[in-house]
């Protein structure tokens, strides 16, 4: 058998009886020569392809006109449906309620169809986001390499907290101090390497409308604005606090705000770049002063460059044109500065302009 | 999506092995009995599983300018959208297509009639004096001719020296001085400053 285990797995299923005879007889080339290649094998696997057909279907000749009209799927459906399913057939619905873990009825994962927090999709790749993983990300990290040779010692991080003198003894043990002067504590810029490339998490699109305290209609034209430029359903927002002078009230419903990550966020960013914002008259770009030195980015639309979106732009005249709101955009991205934030919009298409600070 | 991470909701085991569950359980007309029980029982309350709200999405087919077409998901009906004005043609992400460049044309000769007549005070965009630049450019080209000559010099000087010859000396020689790294105004500031120039 020691020979066997030298042919190949194809050729010992077949009988013995039959490998004993001699092999250009037995089965075809490619099995027997220790080399295949595709050249030689397109010419004798005519059977593999036997079952595609030739021609196209564009090709096939039009329907005529009668044929059309005697095309009725809507009918066929209507006729179909005697042999629907019967409403006494079981069917699986998952509980309305998560009870814990232990709870002996469980709901499925919400990647089975039948969950209640189901989410069909992806429906398509959204163009950026492919772009980003063929092109921009390795760009990104080409361009920001820098070459530390091996064995160089690392830089001590200095402490950013500060300790405390120890002139008293309830110093002890004490958790240190924040930077003095401000109680935030700013990120640390963090290096791009092939495993911290900045990308796009999230995009929060927000509308303020204080005309909303008088005419609750701004609120709902806001609401409908930014479901058709986003495609989620936007949530209400309260103002903050009262000041006299703006005359809002705090806790007034005076605005509403969405956010949308993933594939949605990339496409919204795609049609920004690539079809809002060349639409804008006299548009310099995004001033470059923007940023949370955190590595989020916003800018903004004034209601005209609102209507630019063709969502809006398809159907203008269902919206009360003087009740269009403006929006913010704020593009969160995994950048921990806002220059390495930066990079990664300038890559993507974003002009930027004016100064620059951090 | 109402969901609550599993480790925060441990097995009560204490349940079997504390003495005061023991004492609950033997002895439930006691009066510490039902304190003791709610104590240890797990606490937790039935989370709804929200169905989330989807509004319907279409696949739609968008065409730019230049003929490129990607599939998008829009709330939009229709199944083809053709942009004519996209960062295709446009010039701040063309800057190398002349035809998109704004270029006056003036055959007839009727501008510059009226510049002549008025002056240049209503043209939008500023044209940078004609003299001045040519000074401009003869300085320019004296003091490089100057350098030019300090660095022939210098070769001399060096015996055949490559100027580039360590990689360090190349990379700093493409560093420029950036006024714009330097800081500068304010966001309040930089905005008042733009109204300032649109007026």
């Amino acid at each position: 058998m020691a020979g066997l285990r030298g042919v190949s797995r194809p050729a010992r299923s077949l009988p013995l009886s039959q490998l004993s005879r001699p092999a250009c007889l037995a089965y075809p080339a490619y099995l027997t020569c220790s080399r295949r290649s595709v050249s030689t094998q397109a010419a004798e696997s005519p059977a593999v392809l036997r079952d595609l057909e030739t021609d196209s279907t564009l090709g096939a000749p039009q329907l005529s006109p009668d044929e059309k009209r005697q095309f009725k799927p809507w009918k066929r459906a209507a006729d179909r449906k005697g042999f629907g399913l019967p409403g006494s057939r079981y069917q699986f619905h998952p509980p309305k309620y998560n009870r814990g873990p232990l709870h002996p009825i469980q709901s499925p994962p919400s990647s089975d169809p039948t969950a209640r927090d189901f989410v069909p999709g992806p429906f398509n790749m959204p163009r950026l986001r492919q772009t980003y993983q063929a092109t921009i990300a390795s760009d990104i990290m080409t361009l920001a390499y820098n070459h530390i040779p091996p064995g160089t010692p690392s830089r001590e991080q200095p402490e950013r907290l500060r300790d405390w003198d120890g002139s008293s003894e309830y110093h002890k043990n004490r958790p240190k101090r924040g930077p003095r002067g401000s109680p935030v504590l700013p990120l640390v810029e963090q290096n791009i390497t092939f495993r911290n490339i900045p990308e796009i998490t999230e995009v929060t699109i927000a509308s303020y409308a204080p005309q909303a305290a008088k005419d609750p209609e701004h609120l709902l034209v806001a609401r409908t604005i930014l479901l058709a430029i986003t495609g989620t359903t936007p949530e209400i927002t309260r103002t903050k606090s009262s000041v006299v002078q703006w005359g809002i009230i705090e806790g007034q419903r005076a605005g509403v705000k969405t956010t949308i990550h993933g594939n949605a966020a990339y496409e919204f960013l795609d049609r920004c770049i690539h079809i809002v914002f060349p639409r804008i008259k006299d548009w310099k770009g995004i001033r470059a002063t923007t940023g949370d030195s955190s590595g989020n980015l916003a800018f903004g639309f004034t209601p005209e460059e609102v209507a630019l979106f063709p969502e809006i732009e398809v159907n203008y005249d269902m919206y009360p044109s003087k009740m269009i709101p403006g929006c913010r955009v704020f593009v969160k991205t995994t950048a921990t500065s806002d220059r390495q934030a930066r990079l990664l919009l300038q890559t993507m298409g974003v002009p930027f302009y004016g100064e620059i600070r951090n | 999506m109402g969901k609550l991470p599993s480790t925060l909701l441990r097995r009560p085991t204490s349940l079997y092995t504390s003495p005061s569950t023991s004492t609950a359980t033997t002895g439930p007309s006691g009066p510490s009995s039902p304190r003791c029980l709610l104590q240890h029982q797990q606490l937790r309350h039935a989370t709804f599983v929200l169905r989330p709200r989807r509004p319907y999405q279409f696949t739609q087919l968008v065409q730019l300018s230049d003929g490129s077409t990607f599939t998008v998901r829009t709330t939009m009906p229709s199944a083809l959208y053709k942009s004519t004005k996209d960062s295709r043609n446009h010039v701040l992400w063309q800057p190398t297509e002349k035809s998109l460049r704004n270029i006056e044309v003036d055959e007839a000769g009727k501008l510059a009639a009226f510049r002549d007549r008025y002056g240049r005070g209503w043209d939008t965009e500023e044209v940078p004096d004609e003299e001045a630049e040519a000074a401009a450019a003869a300085t320019q080209t004296a003091h490089v001719e100057a350098k030019k000559a300090e660095a022939t010099q210098d070769q001399q000087d060096a015996a055949g020296e490559d100027p580039f010859d360590s990689l360090v000396d190349l990379i700093s020689s493409y560093s420029k001085f950036d006024p714009n790294t330097k800081g500068g105004k304010s966001a309040k500031d930089a905005a008042r400053d733009e109204g300032k120039k649109r007026r």
